[in-house]
């Protein structure tokens, strides 16, 4: 920032707050016309510009900007940072799972039985794909699961069987 | 409906966005719905899952109310073998249920980046392990009971200790 930039700065400013006051008063003198004309140098030296206004006006409006009156004091910094508001929250919706003691949230099913169930699921699903063969191919009866030494109901009577070599899980209950 | 806060909030706002439109949207619900049929379990994220079960209820609703087969129900499930499934399976199971013929249940948020809000959705009567037990109370179990009175007699105790 040179130093005829900066005089340049101070000079438009110096105008425009004059300008401003007179306007306060009220002395509108829209129309320009010099009090006095002299010849040669005026009072500030007058230089050529070519740039932007968009530069002058930020340049201008520097002296309208907000900053910090005080520096904050590390009480109030304290209080601002340490209000509840801004503390992470405590969770009261955690509790231990019945069947496993892992703890779980209470409207969340508990991840280590769920995990249990999805692997039980999936090797399941893995026999039905086996024995449909092809893709849609799936028959249109129920299905029902048998472990080991189970023979199928009176009730199973149409439908597919699906055969699990393992003993019957004790949390997978037979209705 | 019932004025809960959710539907107050809601100002009358029915369904929400999701995908690249709602064309995209019907589209990606028509899959879950396939899928659900087809698998009678499946695992999305919270919302998806919670918009499907509006349409699966309604086609389950519309094929156990009427008795000849209704040819909207193609446009939603679009594999040949799983119409025949809807109507031979499906619906005596399920005509006989009072209450809703799905389940969703929230699981724990999904393992990648995102870490989403998943649930689980599946039709009731379906032949896969349940997905909720119910515990029998162990309170009643001797090892319980004995504990308790150890308890009890170890909080006596110290009660009578410092008095």
């Amino acid at each position: 920032m040179s130093a005829t930039g900066l005089l340049d700065v101070f000079r438009r400013s110096f105008f425009h707050l004059e300008s401003r006051i007179l306007q306060a008063i009220g002395f509108n003198n829209h129309a320009v016309v010099p009090a006095l004309s002299v010849q040669g140098p005026g009072i500030f030296p007058q230089l050529h510009r070519n740039e932007e206004t968009e530069e002058h006006s930020l340049l201008d409006n520097i002296f309208w900007m907000a900053a910090p009156k005080k520096r904050r004091t590390i009480e109030v910094n304290r209080c601002r940072r340490r209000n509840p508001q801004k503390l992470i929250e405590i969770k009261t919706n955690i509790e231990p799972c019945s069947g496993c003691g892992n703890l779980k949230q209470k409207h969340v099913l508990c991840g280590f039985c769920y995990e249990k169930v999805r692997r039980e699921t999936a090797i399941i699903r893995g026999q039905i794909q086996a024995q449909e063969g092809k893709p849609l191919n799936n028959p249109a009866v129920e299905t029902v699961v048998l472990y080991e030494g189970e023979k199928p109901a009176d009730t199973d009577a149409g439908k597919r069987i699906v055969e699990r070599k393992r003993q019957r899980p004790s949390w997978f209950t037979q209705y | 409906m019932r004025l809960t806060l959710p539907v107050l909030i809601a100002h009358g706002r029915y369904g929400r966005r999701m995908g690249l439109g709602p064309e995209s949207r019907i589209n990606m619900l028509r899959n879950i719905l396939t899928g659900l049929v087809r698998h009678e379990r499946i695992e999305t994220t919270w919302a998806r899952a919670d918009e499907v079960r509006i349409y699966a209820e309604k086609v389950s609703d519309m094929l156990i109310s009427f008795t000849r087969p209704l040819f909207s129900c193609f446009s939603l499930v679009q594999e040949k073998d799983l119409v025949h499934k809807l109507f031979k399976v499906l619906v005596p199971r399920l005509g006989s249920e009072q209450r809703g013929y799905t389940r969703l249940f929230q699981i724990p948020n999904r393992d990648s980046l995102d870490r989403a809000k998943m649930a689980v959705l599946e039709l009731r009567g379906n032949p896969f392990p349940p997905l909720v037990t119910r515990q029998p109370d162990s309170d009643g179990s001797l090892l319980n009971q004995l504990l308790r009175g150890y308890r009890e007699e170890a909080t006596r105790s110290r009660a009578a200790g410092g008095d």
